[in-house]
């Protein structure tokens, strides 16, 4: 089930999501009629089955069509592998940053980092390892480059 | 005897080892013609065909015309293995033709690792029927079974699997891909298998938040077996609807590549095979029309996700009319 929270702020209205997006999401009832700038942040999506999507579809493609402006903030990897895998999933919005998934050496344990996705590209999506605060040991990007990153490749 | 067709090592070495694991000889050719020359004069249990590109393909095609002929039981889908390294957006014409049994990535990771997992898909097609777990893993692989009585209890299911597979060491984020796999089959087997005597969906329009009853033939049954290496999970229905040219259709689209649409004509989305498929997921699609239909989906547990997503993958079906 999906939780929402909306705060308006001076940038627009920032919509928090949280939980999963499945056959009993409303998003018109959750977040209503959206107009001016939208700030969606997906940091806690976990999942997302397939009439999920459509329905993010149908309601942000909706909410552009009335003149909304779509900001995707904090993208979960649940998130990303939608934006690789459906090409208008994102709806003409921006991506402004994503999680990127980690494995630690020492403990094989998962973590995720925050990244700008203009960091990523003036990277060469070369991602860094991180530092596991918990072990202090190595952590390096755990997924396919080409794959995780396809859709800002894409757009090179 | 198992025939195949391909001048690659490593197709051999794949194919020797379910010889092996099976007890089966293996004729081996390279080319078309021989191979549509041998099965004029023999029988082969299984025919698995490298035709990695169309052209190669349209000669198989030809070969076999020439010789058995494209339908004689000789070239039967269900015995039928295809072999490719082509991604399946770009494999229609092996997806349309009335030869299409089951496509293998040639992406096997190690052959012989790969070998030993289909051999337990190619054991069941020689039963007279594929259908049960057990029959896909071996004696060592735990299995559990569960019934829904309502369309309610489906994220409960989900839920339950995801749970399953973080006590068996996944790690989450491959948990999380495989029930979402498990959400799709299970919604499919709820909403979309249902027919009519005249074989229309019943519930083509339904939404899939709508709490059904689900009762005789509508009982849908999970299983989920795991041997410590591979998981396979099947959502299975009564009804035995399942057509092959639409799942074709389903599952070789790629919408990285083009404009998913919104259709209010039907209340699925008609995307949730192919983005299982696309997130490292294999898949037995086993049919007998109008009596049963069993879908299981398999994934490895990989170390890292970077090997889960790059797994070896096949599309085997088992139609019984």
């Amino acid at each position: 089930m999906l939780n929402v929270v909306k705060e308006q702020s001076g940038a627009g209205l920032v919509v928090r999501m949280s939980g999963s997006i499945e056959e009993s999401v409303d998003f018109d009832q959750l977040i209503g009629a959206a107009q001016g700038n939208l700030i969606i942040h997906t940091k806690g999506v976990n999942r997302i089955n397939s009439v999920g999507v459509k329905a993010w579809i149908r309601y942000f493609q909706t909410a552009v069509s009335k003149g909304a402006k779509l900001k995707f903030v904090e993208c979960s990897t649940a998130i990303v592998e939608q934006i690789n895998l459906i090409s208008n999933f994102t709806c003409g919005g921006e991506v402004e940053s994503i999680y990127v998934p980690f494995t630690c050496e020492d403990d094989n344990s998962e973590l995720v980092g925050l990244f700008k996705v203009s960091d990523i590209v003036k990277m060469g999506f070369q991602i860094p390892p991180m530092k596991n605060p918990k072990t202090g040991g190595k952590a390096v990007f755990d997924d396919i480059p080409e794959e995780y990153f396809g859709f800002l490749m894409s757009k090179k | 005897m198992l025939l195949l067709i391909s001048e690659h090592p490593d197709d051999r070495l794949f194919v020797h080892t379910i010889g092996e694991e099976l007890g089966l000889p293996v004729h081996s050719v390279a080319q078309f013609d021989a191979g549509a020359k041998w099965l004029m004069t023999q029988e082969a249990t299984a025919i698995f065909i490298n035709v990695s590109s169309e052209a190669s393909f349209r000669k198989l095609e030809s070969a076999l015309e020439a010789t058995v002929g494209l339908f004689s039981d000789k070239a039967n889908p269900n015995r039928m293995h295809f072999l490719s390294s082509l991604d399946l957006s770009e494999s229609g014409h092996l997806l349309m033709s009335p030869l299409f049994g089951s496509f293998v990535s040639t992406n096997y990771g190690d052959p012989v690792i790969s070998g030993k997992r289909y051999s337990y898909i190619l054991r069941g097609s020689l039963d007279e029927r594929i259908f049960g777990p057990k029959k896909l893993f071996s004696s060592a692989a735990k299995t559990q079974q569960v019934a829904f009585a309502s369309t309610s209890q489906k994220q409960s299911g989900v839920e339950g699997v995801r749970n399953f597979l973080l006590h068996a060491k996944f790690k989450s984020r491959m948990a999380t891909i495989i029930s979402n796999a498990v959400d799709e089959l299970v919604m499919n087997a709820m909403f979309d298998a249902p027919v009519d005597p005249l074989g229309k969906q019943i519930y083509l329009t339904t939404s899939r938040n709508t709490v059904l009853t689900l009762k005789d033939r509508s009982v849908v049954e999970m299983s989920v077996a795991y041997d410590g290496d591979y998981v396979g999970i099947s959502a299975v229905d009564q009804w035995g609807s399942l057509d092959k040219q639409k799942l074709f259709e389903h599952l070789s689209r790629r919408y990285a590549k083009e404009e998913y649409r919104v259709k209010s004509t039907s209340a699925g989305a008609g995307i949730g095979l192919a983005t299982v498929f696309r997130t490292g997921g294999s898949f037995l699609f086993a049919c007998e029309k109008g009596v049963r239909t069993e879908v299981t989906t398999f994934f490895r547990k990989t170390d890292n996700f970077r090997e889960f997503k790059d797994q070896f993958r096949f599309i085997a079906t088992q139609f019984y009319f």
